[in-house]
């Protein structure tokens, strides 16, 4: 056991030193693996945090009930009725037409030509109105929410303004899709990449392989430098991407900062997400061992004897 | 401990380089292998080391057959040996030290044992001052040297030597031998080929020449050796 460990610490002790020895070409390769793990994680934080925002939205999705422009008040009462009945509804109010008027004219007087044309109407045009939070965001009940008050006596008509919420979803998902794709392709490029890098190595420590191989070692021991060497591969250009993304995060919420602000919104993208960060620097390491350990692989069966 | 039955090797697109080749080797023994370049020595000594594997006829080492040993099982059996090449096969990214301890990390031996071994093994060849100094700054009887200990660190109990004199000058070749000597005195089986067995050895030795792919043997006879002869042949006709 004990020796198992010193040999392990060993191994470990070589491949850094050796690393320490090529600094540069073990930053440009740590490099070359950091900014392919930065690019799927950048499209996969802009769609996760595009698609928190659009969930934020739903929330705050409202239908408006216009009644018929002669409802009465016994009218306006039933609909009030069916409404605190219905059990998809968190809550709504009533706009009546005066009040609507009222806020009309209020709200146009700094237009002089709107001003001009809601003064020419003479009378109130507008419908009783109610406002209804839904309980559920989801696109679909609120649909189904909309056609039963669409039915309810006396209604004009129910608007829902989720329509492009739905289409910015499905854009949503479909960019997911793309992001697991890319993710792949980039996987593969790592994979190659990593698989190289070990196969050169190999080559300038064909003398090692070839006499370790001869006095008497193990395929296994024969692999562990090179395992070590491409899952610390891994590990560094893990790293980096995991910092590339931090410096990224921060420049996009230096400026996304003003934009919200304009929009009183507070929205931005949080700086540390753990999550995404150990999956970056994991399957950093895990596709530098699969690279290096098919790459050694090839090189040991080549000593087969015969 | 070595026994050859009836073994032919053929390497693809070329000629049989051993013809039903049998003979024994026991624990202790010196043996040379002598042969013109080409004759076939380092393929026996490969077959041995099982490196190469026999066209026909069976290998027995320490009673394992070669031909049916597991490809896993291969790296144990080469264990048993010590390896030392004409060509050092040292490694030059590294200094003598490490390039000693390699057999004992293959082993599992580590820390101050493999240590204490590796320095015990550069002191048999003379090298321990340059236990720090990298191969290629050493001259070539040192590089056969540093070779040696590394052969010898995990004590095998069968050195296999492919010319280790080969490329030296003869005051050189004598230390190497001695060293050689010294090993088989504590009980060390030693095969060497070489393609000048004379001047080496004051001592009864067993001599197995190959000649287009046969071999014959005899006995190196020290009164003999007295009268300085130049070739093996000499002594056997």
């Amino acid at each position: 056991m004990n020796n198992w460990l010193n040999q392990h610490i060993q191994t470990l002790k070589l491949v850094l030193s050796r690393m320490h020895n090529n600094m540069l070409s073990t930053f440009m390769i740590c490099l070359v693996i950091g900014v392919a793990m930065c690019l799927p994680s950048l499209f996969y934080l802009a769609v996760d945090n595009l698609s928190k925002l659009t969930d934020h939205m739903q929330k705050d999705t409202e239908i408006s009930l216009f009644l018929k422009v002669d409802a009465n008040t016994d009218e306006i009462k039933e609909v009030e009725r069916q409404l605190a009945k219905n059990q998809g509804i968190a809550n709504f109010h009533l706009v009546t037409k005066e009040e609507a008027w009222q806020q009309l004219q209020t709200k146009s007087r700094s237009n002089q030509e709107i001003s001009d044309a809601v003064s020419q109407l003479g009378k109130n045009p507008l419908p009783d109105a109610f406002f209804i939070q839904a309980k559920s965001s989801d696109p679909d009940s609120l649909i189904r929410l909309k056609d039963t008050l669409q039915n309810l006596p006396s209604v004009e008509l129910a608007l829902l303004n989720t329509e492009w919420v739905k289409r910015l979803s499905s854009l949503l998902s479909l960019g997911k899709k793309l992001i697991s794709m890319i993710a792949g392709l980039l996987a593969i490029v790592l994979l190659v990449i990593i698989g190289n890098t070990v196969r050169m190595q190999i080559l300038t420590q064909k003398d090692e392989i070839e006499v370790s191989n001869l006095i008497g070692a193990t395929r296994s021991f024969i692999r562990m430098p090179f395992l070590y060497a491409g899952a610390l591969y891994g590990l560094f250009g893990g790293l980096m991407a995991v910092l590339m993304l931090i410096g990224i995060i921060q420049a996009f919420n230096l400026s996304i900062s003003q934009i919200a602000h304009l929009y009183s919104n507070d929205f931005s993208v949080t700086l540390f997400d753990t999550q995404l960060f150990l999956a970056v620097i994991i399957s950093a390491i895990s596709i530098g061992w699969i690279g290096s350990y098919i790459a050694v692989s090839r090189a040991i069966a080549s000593y087969k004897i015969n | 401990m070595i026994q050859f039955d009836k073994v032919t090797k053929r390497y693809p697109g070329s000629d049989e380089i051993l013809k039903n080749i049998s003979f024994n080797i026991d624990a202790g023994e010196f043996v040379f292998l002598t042969g013109h370049s080409g004759a076939g020595k380092s393929t026996l000594l490969k077959l041995i080391a099982a490196t190469e594997r026999p066209t026909s006829g069976t290998v027995l080492i320490a009673n394992q057959n070669v031909s049916q040993l597991k490809p896993s099982a291969i790296p144990f059996l080469r264990r048993r040996f010590g390896l030392i090449f004409q060509d050092h096969k040292l490694l030059y990214d590294r200094n003598c030290f490490e390039n000693v301890i390699l057999p004992l990390h293959i082993n599992g031996v580590t820390g101050q044992e493999a240590a204490k071994r590796v320095r015990a093994a550069l002191d048999k060849v003379g090298l321990l001052n340059k236990e720090k100094a990298m191969p290629i700054t050493l001259s070539g009887g040192e590089q056969q040297r540093l070779a040696i200990a590394r052969a010898v660190v995990s004590r095998p109990s069968i050195l296999l030597a492919d010319e280790p004199t080969g490329n030296l000058d003869a005051s050189y070749a004598a230390d190497i031998m001695a060293i050689f000597y010294a090993f088989n005195q504590v009980g060390v089986t030693v095969i060497m080929s070489t393609h000048d067995a004379l001047g080496m050895s004051a001592r009864q030795n067993r001599v197995m020449h190959i000649n287009q792919g046969s071999l014959t043997e005899h006995l190196l006879k020290e009164p003999h050796l007295d009268q300085a002869p130049s070739s093996v042949e000499r002594f056997t006709s």
